[in-house]
């Protein structure tokens, strides 16, 4: 019996250990947004003496606002053209046996495995001759591109074993493949687009490297280009840089805590 | 039924295929021209350059043949850059997947209760982004003001003298705590849902055999996840040729390219530099390297699911 006890306690301290190590930089990160820049030198552990918000005041005059509005309306166009777009495709693979549109599935399949960093040079000369810099607009289709080959390999696992018979129904009823599509299987995948959308969210949230590239003017910038710029201009000011991160990670934290049910089946997707 | 019918019959049935055809046509199109132009044609453009040589200003392109890859093998920055990412590669192996799945075993079978607060906690960091990320950690790792040097300092330990990432001994190691603070969850997520899908019964009867606790998780859990474990261990090694955001947001490749990866070597070679053909030449590198290990996960993952 005590043979199991010890093995709990040393369980759930494990456990608890690792949560404290993951809480305790980002609770660092809140007290020193509210410290003075005076302050987060003479005592870096404690916790602040007097709650001051102007740091946040600085932090906000970067442009926050600005990076916080263009990653949410790049994210949520480029999630929106990943979901139709490789849901279509999907569709049409799952349902044909021709030897072209194998090949064709491998086009995709092959393009999941090529990552941005791998084209940077061809892609960035590409873009920039197109006239994306410091476009969002035109962000958003090479960030939808990177997320449908993954996309479609998910939706068609899924339309494989989506029943036929309401399908069967529609055709009945004179529908053609576009029309079944949209609107007998696409209302039908609730769980698959969830699923597929979070996933995307979260990365296309995240992605740094070509909105680095691709969006230079500080009106054009998310929040992850954004808060380098906001530690260029606030090299010595950590309190400001800090309440900048704050307002960065806390609403994307808040959303996670609020659905992590569905964040956490969308990540551990990735293993099936 | 009359011959007319049937004509007529069969005429429908050719009209109605090629509806079928070209409505499948119109909706892979998006799909597929997407993919062409912004992942295919640039990959094949990548491995084109390589052999050239050109600057993003000039519409030169000298052709140099295979001179950028002999200045690969006879450039020792590039042979680091390689090596460090080995180094996050099997470091974060060891860490993510290793601590991942101790993790995963203990809120599966351990810990009932509470499992979903601690869960939502180590998995949190996957969400925010790697560049906000780098920068919390960059303050606490600071010299100067850092709560790391304080604490080590509170313990009677000296902290480094150059620093946490001013020291080319030290910040190798840094970046991979910093990446494991990050992934481990995710990993630690993954593993869960495979654990998650093995029957009850076989704990059940293996600990009539007295198969339980350690023993168990060897001889049952290890085996049952084994395609989860070799999918996360892909993830992760991919993960770790392909990192960027944390070495350039950390570091820099810094201090004196001790740092340096093939993501950030090639950006610092092309949008630095100016040396296009050499950028493309490491880019090919990494990509000869993705494909294969993207091509591994998903015949596993693949098996893993039927």
């Amino acid at each position: 019996m005590t043979r199991f006890r010890i093995a709990n306690v040393v369980m759930y301290g494990f456990v608890s250990l690792w949560s404290l190590c993951i809480l305790a930089p980002l609770a660092w990160m809140v007290f020193a947004a509210f410290k003075s820049r005076r302050e987060i030198f003479t005592d870096p552990l404690g916790l602040p003496d007097t709650i001051t918000f102007a740091s946040f005041g600085r932090a906000w005059d970067v442009g926050m606002a600005t990076f916080l509005l263009n990653s949410a309306l790049i994210t949520v166009a480029a999630v929106a053209i990943i979901v139709v777009v490789s849901g279509m495709a999907a569709y049409v693979f799952a349902r044909s046996t021709s030897f072209w549109l194998r090949l064709l599935y491998l086009a995709v399949v092959a393009g999941f495995a090529v990552p941005v960093q791998a084209v940077l040079v061809p892609l960035f000369q590409m873009l920039s001759a197109a006239g994306f810099i410091n476009s969002q607009a035109a962000v958003v289709l090479p960030y939808a591109a990177y997320g449908i080959p993954f996309t479609t390999i998910l939706f068609y696992a899924f339309f494989l074993d989506f029943p036929r018979e309401l399908e069967e129904a529609a055709r009945l009823d004179g529908a053609g493949r576009f029309a079944t599509f949209f609107r007998v299987i696409l209302p039908l995948s609730g769980p698959a687009i969830a699923s597929a959308a979070i996933f995307q969210a979260v990365f296309i949230w995240n992605e740094f490297l070509l909105a680095l590239l691709l969006l230079t003017r500080p009106a054009t910038r998310t929040l992850p280009v954004g808060i380098m710029q906001l530690r260029g201009e606030y090299s010595s000011d950590w309190p400001a840089v800090m309440a900048g991160l704050t307002i960065a990670v806390i609403p994307i934290l808040v959303i996670f805590i609020l659905a992590q049910k569905y964040f956490v089946r969308s990540m551990a997707g990735l293993g099936k | 039924m009359t011959q007319h019918t049937r004509a007529f019959r069969s005429k429908d049935r050719r009209r109605a295929d090629l509806a079928a055809g070209l409505s499948s046509a119109a909706m892979l199109t998006p799909a597929i021209g997407l993919i062409s132009i912004f992942i295919i044609i640039p990959a094949a453009l990548a491995v084109f350059g390589s052999f050239f040589q050109f600057s993003t200003t000039s519409s030169n392109w000298t052709w140099v043949g295979l001179d950028n890859y002999a200045k690969a093998a006879g450039d020792p920055i590039f042979w680091t850059a390689l090596r460090n990412n080995a180094i996050i590669v099997i470091g974060s192996v060891i860490l993510q997947v290793g601590f991942g799945t101790v993790l995963a075993a203990i809120l599966d079978r351990g810990l009932p209760r509470a499992a979903t607060v601690f869960r939502t906690i180590i998995f949190a960091p996957m969400v925010v982004s790697t560049v906000a990320v780098a920068l919390i950690w960059l303050i606490i790792l600071d010299p100067n003001i850092g709560s790391l040097n304080a604490l080590v300092r509170g313990v009677g330990l000296t902290p480094p003298q150059l620093g946490w990432l001013g020291d080319p001994n030290v910040a190798m190691w840094m970046i991979l705590v910093i990446a494991a603070w990050q992934y481990t969850g995710f990993m630690m997520v993954l593993i869960l849902a495979g654990l998650q899908g093995i029957p009850k019964e076989l704990y059940e009867a293996a600990s009539l055999d007295g198969a339980i606790g350690l023993k168990a998780f060897w001889h049952i859990t290890l085996p049952s996840v084994r395609n989860v474990l070799i999918v996360a261990v892909l993830i992760t090694t991919i993960g770790g040729f392909k990192v960027f955001d944390l070495v350039y947001a950390t570091t820099g490749g810094g201090p004196a390219n001790s740092t340096q990866v093939l993501g950030t070597y090639a950006y610092l070679q092309a949008f630095t530099l100016q040396n296009m053909g050499y950028a493309n030449t490491i880019s090919v590198v990494l990509l000869i390297i993705a494909v294969i290990l993207g091509w591994l996960q998903l015949r596993i993952s693949r098996r893993a699911g039927s």
